[in-house]
């Protein structure tokens, strides 16, 4: 059924930050690579799925998103390029697994690995803007989602860590306070903090886990950004901290997440055990 | 009449020779003119050529005071040393200047009597291979600043300096003969702070009458640091109106882009009335401060965007390997193949130099951009520009059935070219219409064709 799983609202979303990204927005982005990306992640999800037999059609929904993610935040010269992120982004579901559940972000991990591993992958932060018009966009339809999905804690972590960092940067520094506004009004900050550090899949499955997890995210990505004046500092974040999950699970031990079940249980704690 | 046949398929053949030659004549079109820096009155312009962390800085000043006025201070990542400060010829960015300038090209409708497929002839040659061959101190301790270099380069003095606070940096400044804007100890302070130091330049009139140059020369500092950075605060302590710069970047990658502003491309590839040819700086100007007023101006353009190698069409010829060394480029010396990893070889389908060019113009304001802009070179290896195009119709006896067609299609078309043009530029549609000499009897208006016009759909 349509929309009864929580991930057809991301699909939608992302679908149509696409849509409004090459509408309104000249950037690279270029429809032939949104096409390889989503072919090559649905393609490689229901192989490896035929291959260990585990996994069933309905996981398509995840390549989805993972791919509208890759083609959002990627960009590359060559079709393959995107061909190899894909790939490895959903490959990375099946390989790196603690107790039946993936701890890297597949969008992130296939965009680490583009920019590691082939000439001509980049990732555009400032193609945004910073308009607030779109950061309410993101705000909203975010909130929708994370309200359904009841990960709202690990973007607040996140945003409010990461405030408070850039905040007393700036205080120390003394810049006025347009530059440190004009330093968290990104667009890419925001959708990072929405829709990919709040996967329900790969994050720590207790509460007090997800805000230790995302505070430290945001740690790192202050000190990638100032101090080793990364652009891309929260991807790099998120990919070295994600297996940290599997510690923080065996630290606070709660049930881990199923989507169906999420669901129903919006909101507080979720209560689903291992399908 | 079988000579005749022979005849036509000869000149067509060396037509199609001419049109596929590349260089100069690809596209078929010529280039008429550009819209170079002298537009703006005040323009700076910067050459960062980057590879990797080590940047090669080129700073031409628009100074227009007395050169005993003249003194500058730059935020920079490092300290300098004497071997890290060259002076440079002002040529080397003019002719980066035009070679990258937004440009005219025009365009001459063929005969439609003629039964030419022009289809064929006028499609787009890949960007042709003009390939290049890819061998291709002291300290004042009371104020906390300390002079870490002080040596003199050309026509200048230098100073590089490092400072505990501003207020210190300030005072040293002032005692030392520098006219420091109020307001500047603030905006001296973050700088401080990130552990940045100060490059001081002023003029050392004694060596500038003796070099005989009557402008200074553009200053070039290379240093190597993850920094990928302008200062632009500094310069904006007394603007009161907004200020024009214009960032050549090399890079032996591709495309360089704003990470913490959105670069836009200038709106490009349009068909203008033939007026514009004898006016393209003023059209270019209005444009710029149309689409600049339409992104809320908060973002940078893109200008250009192109391989070293080759242009189409060419504005001006391509910097030669010495001109590139000369604004800056440091890894052509080295083994091309070990500096830029070599693509598995489907990936890529012509050659190309070591050396990509980025012309990114950014009209700011201190409301608009608060922050220094920071940059990023991205393997974005698209060819950019800035391209008008004149479409010149075909002038000659019209005596054949799709001649009397394309006569038909003529004033349609002159509209269209009309609209574009205001549009882009914001001037009003009457006047374009009579420059062009649009007579109201060839193209019957509706009310609503007007409407709209007006309201700029």
């Amino acid at each position: 059924m349509l929309l009864k799983d929580i991930r057809d609202y991301q699909i939608l979303f992302l679908g149509l930050f696409l849509v409004l990204g090459i509408g309104t927005r000249d950037w690279t982005l270029r429809p032939e690579l949104i096409g390889v990306a989503i072919a090559t992640s649905l393609a490689t999800q229901w192989i490896l799925s035929l291959v260990t037999g585990k996994e069933q059609m309905t996981n398509l929904r995840s390549a989805l998103i993972t791919s509208l993610g890759l083609s959002l935040l990627l960009r590359a010269d060559h079709w393959t390029t995107m061909a190899i992120a894909a790939v490895i982004a959903i490959a990375s579901k099946f390989l790196f697994q603690a107790g039946n559940k993936h701890f890297f972000n597949p969008t992130n991990f296939g965009i680490i690995s583009a920019l590691i591993l082939t000439p001509d992958a980049w990732v555009s932060p400032g193609q945004w803007g910073e308009e607030w018009w779109y950061g309410l966009l993101f705000a909203g339809t975010g909130g929708i989602i994370l309200q359904r999905v009841g990960r709202w804690d690990t973007t607040a972590a996140f945003l409010g860590s990461y405030a408070l960092l850039e905040a007393i940067r700036n205080l120390w520094l003394g810049w006025t306070w347009d530059v440190y506004w004009h330093r968290l009004m990104s667009g890419s900050l925001l959708l990072f903090a929405l829709f990919m550090i709040t996967d329900p899949r790969s994050i720590p499955n207790s509460r007090i886990g997800r805000v230790v997890w995302a505070i430290c995210i945001a740690g790192l990505t202050f000190i990638l950004r100032n101090y080793f004046f990364i652009s891309t500092a929260v991807f790099w974040a998120l990919f070295a901290l994600a297996p940290l999950t599997i510690l923080l699970d065996v630290l606070w031990l709660a049930p881990r997440f199923s989507w169906q079940r999420g669901d129903e249980e919006a909101g507080g704690e979720l209560l689903t055990l291992n399908s | 009449m079988k000579f005749f046949r022979l005849l036509t398929s000869l000149l067509l053949a060396i037509v199609a020779v001419l049109c596929f030659t590349p260089a100069a004549w690809a596209f078929c079109g010529f280039y008429v003119a550009k819209a170079d820096t002298k537009l703006y009155n005040k323009a700076s312009q910067v050459v960062i050529a980057r590879d990797g962390d080590r940047t090669v800085l080129t700073m031409a000043n628009d100074f227009q005071g007395k050169v005993k006025d003249f003194a500058m201070v730059v935020p920079v990542p490092t300290v300098l040393q004497k071997e890290q400060v060259r002076v440079t010829e002002p040529k080397i960015v003019e002719r980066l200047d035009a070679f990258s300038a937004p440009r005219l090209v025009e365009y001459f409708d063929p005969d439609p009597c003629a039964p030419v497929e022009t289809d064929n002839l006028s499609r787009a040659v890949p960007a042709p291979a003009g390939r290049m061959e890819t061998g291709s101190a002291r300290s004042d301790r009371t104020l906390g600043v300390t002079v870490e270099a002080r040596f003199n380069v050309g026509e200048y003095d230098i100073l590089i300096l490092s400072a505990k606070e501003s207020g210190g940096l300030e005072t040293w400044l002032k005692r030392n003969g520098y006219k420091i804007p109020r307001g500047a100890k603030q905006l001296l302070k973050p700088y401080i702070r990130s552990s940045m130091k100060f490059f001081v330049a002023k003029v050392n009139l004694e060596k500038f009458e003796q070099s005989g140059y009557q402008f200074l020369r553009p200053l070039q500092i290379s240093y190597q640091s993850p920094k990928f950075m302008l200062p632009i605060r500094l310069g904006m302590i007394n603007a009161t109106t907004e200020q024009d710069l214009i960032i050549y970047i090399l890079s032996p990658q591709g495309q360089a882009e704003i990470t913490n502003y959105r670069t836009v491309k200038i709106p490009s590839d349009a068909n203008v009335p033939l007026f514009v040819k004898d006016k393209f700086g003023e059209f270019y100007k209005s444009l710029f401060q149309t689409v600049y007023t339409k992104e809320d101006r908060k973002v940078g353009f893109l200008e250009y965007a192109w391989d070293m190698g080759s242009c189409d069409p060419c504005s001006a010829d391509p910097l030669t390997q010495e001109e590139l060394k000369q604004a800056g480029v440091f890894w052509l010396d080295d083994n091309s193949g070990s500096n830029a990893p070599v693509p598995p070889s489907f990936r890529r389908s012509f050659p190309r130099s070591s050396v990509f060019i980025s012309r990114l113009h950014v009209r700011y304001t201190r409301d608009k951009f608060p922050e220094d802009l920071i940059f990023q070179q991205t393997a974005n290896s698209e060819s950019f520009q800035g391209r008008y195009v004149l479409q010149h119709p075909f002038q000659g006896e019209l005596k054949c059935q799709a001649g009397r067609e394309y006569k038909r299609s003529l004033p349609k078309r002159f509209e269209q070219e009309a609209q574009t043009l205001a549009k882009l530029t914001n001037w009003n549609i009457q006047d374009i219409r009579n420059k062009m000499k649009l007579s109201v009897g060839n193209l019957t208006y509706s009310w609503w064709d007007n409407l709209f016009s007006w309201l700029g759909l």
